[in-house]
């Protein structure tokens, strides 16, 4: 599909500067906060006035722009896209009766609004769109990428997969049951046995083309199902994996996060692998959010360029030094289930 | 209400509207530039200036001209708010 050759990532772990996951970051009030980096690079009258999505989003686009000399398009997906300022901006709507609007809150409260700010950010006028199918929408943004490069051989694209919490959006998943009433900041996140999971959110930003040379790892599939159906699921899996009956898969990138509706889901992926693939989970680090498949993305890319596995992410198997193909699921609210090949390069 | 008590409250509203989190009202001069050398505001934020001014003093700036001679620092936005303001 194509290569990845830069990646850059704000999340609740270290990973801006460095990658420095061995040491896990724990969720306070089962909310894993982005942990946000000094954004020197970014001008103090457009900083004050962006939401977090922008924020991050930008934050993590900004060494990527500065290393490259020029790509040829931007293509983010976001579940929420700026939520927080969406939603002040309706409250104003509301209390001052349609007439008395700040323009602030309107510029960073569409979804399209980090794309865009990209664009002035890195000076490039061409192919600017922003996927927002919920738990799907980053997996949209990088199939859009893939056949944009199918057409463009030799364009490169910034691809990225960005979400905040919002404190509106988090009470309303609470009341729809997506988030434990427990608290679990000490632990018990795989094993509370109980529904719901912890809030996350993060920026993942990739520079991608179709040129194998210094890449640092190769998307070889993506597929994606809406289904609630478990054994649907199964088939689909099946179905990915008979396309690739020659590649050695060497881990799960599983995307199992506490909740125990959708252990099924994931319990179908590990029993569909040989036995002797390992399983390693990231939910924990990152929390759920829509395009949380993002962050697994940049994992797989570390694991492959030598980062070692962190032990608190491995559930089944031993880690190895270096991993060649790497399988990402991810099931977002029991009904959008997403694959990723991804592979090492030759 | 007094005019050095208009100036803090002014303050500390432009801190808030614009959010300049790293100000406090202290940090602003009565007579510094809101534009170009002083405070450094721009545009977007000349427009929340004058819903600032519509929200919390009742005044509706309709002309730009008369909307840069206000505009300029604390003073003349409070000299302003003084004569025309009706909350």
């Amino acid at each position: 599909m194509f290569y990845i050759h830069q990646t850059s990532c704000i999340s609740p772990q270290q990973t801006f500067y460095n990658t420095a996951i061995d040491d896990l970051e724990t969720p306070v009030n089962n909310r894993l906060h982005a942990v946000e980096p000094a954004y020197n690079d970014m001008p103090k009258n457009s900083l004050r006035r962006m939401g977090k999505t922008a924020r991050i989003g930008i934050g993590a686009a900004m060494p990527l722009i500065k290393q490259v000399e020029g790509f040829n398009g931007i293509i983010i997906g976001t579940g929420n896209g700026g939520m927080e300022d969406s939603v002040i901006f309706l409250k104003e709507i509301i209390e001052y009766n349609e007439g008395l609007l700040t323009p602030g809150h309107f510029v960073q409260s569409t979804a399209n609004a980090l794309a865009s700010q990209l664009s002035l950010a890195s000076l490039n006028r061409g192919y600017n769109i922003t996927h927002v199918h919920r738990g799907l929408a980053f997996e949209m943004a990088a199939i859009d990428t893939a056949m944009l490069l199918r057409e463009n051989a030799r364009n490169c694209y910034l691809l990225g997969g960005v979400d905040e919490i919002s404190s509106y959006n988090y009470k309303l998943e609470c009341l729809d049951g997506w988030y434990k009433k427990e608290d679990i900041s000490s632990g018990g996140f795989y094993s509370s046995n109980t529904t719901g999971t912890v809030a996350g959110e993060g920026a993942v930003m990739l520079l991608v083309n179709n040129d194998k040379y210094n890449a640092v790892a190769k998307v070889v599939n993506i597929s994606t199902l809406h289904t609630i159906v478990a054994m649907k699921m199964q088939q689909h899996l099946q179905q990915f994996l008979e396309q690739h009956i020659n590649t050695n898969i060497d881990l799960l990138l599983s995307g199992e996060n506490g909740d125990s509706r959708l252990l099924a889901y994931y319990a179908n992926a590990e029993n569909l692998l040989k036995n002797d693939i390992a399983v390693a989970r990231f939910k924990h680090m990152c929390g759920e959010y829509p395009t949380s498949s993002a962050f697994a993305l940049w994992l797989a890319c570390k694991l492959i360029s030598g980062v070692p596995l962190p032990a608190h992410m491995l559930k089944k198997g031993d880690s190895k030094t270096t991993y060649s193909n790497i399988l990402i699921y991810n099931c977002h609210k029991g009904v959008q289930h997403s694959f990723m090949l991804v592979s090492k390069t030759e | 209400m007094e005019k050095t008590e208009l100036k803090l409250l002014l303050k500390k509203q432009i801190i808030e509207f614009l959010n300049l989190t790293s100000l406090k009202p202290e940090d602003i001069k009565d007579d510094e530039p809101l534009f170009g050398d002083g405070l450094g505001l721009d545009s977007i934020d000349s427009l929340e200036l004058i819903v600032l001014l519509q929200r919390e003093y009742g005044i509706v700036i309709r002309d730009p001209k008369e909307g840069r001679k206000i505009l300029v620092d604390v003073n003349t936005m409070v000299d302003y708010i003084e004569q025309n303001g009706t909350k």
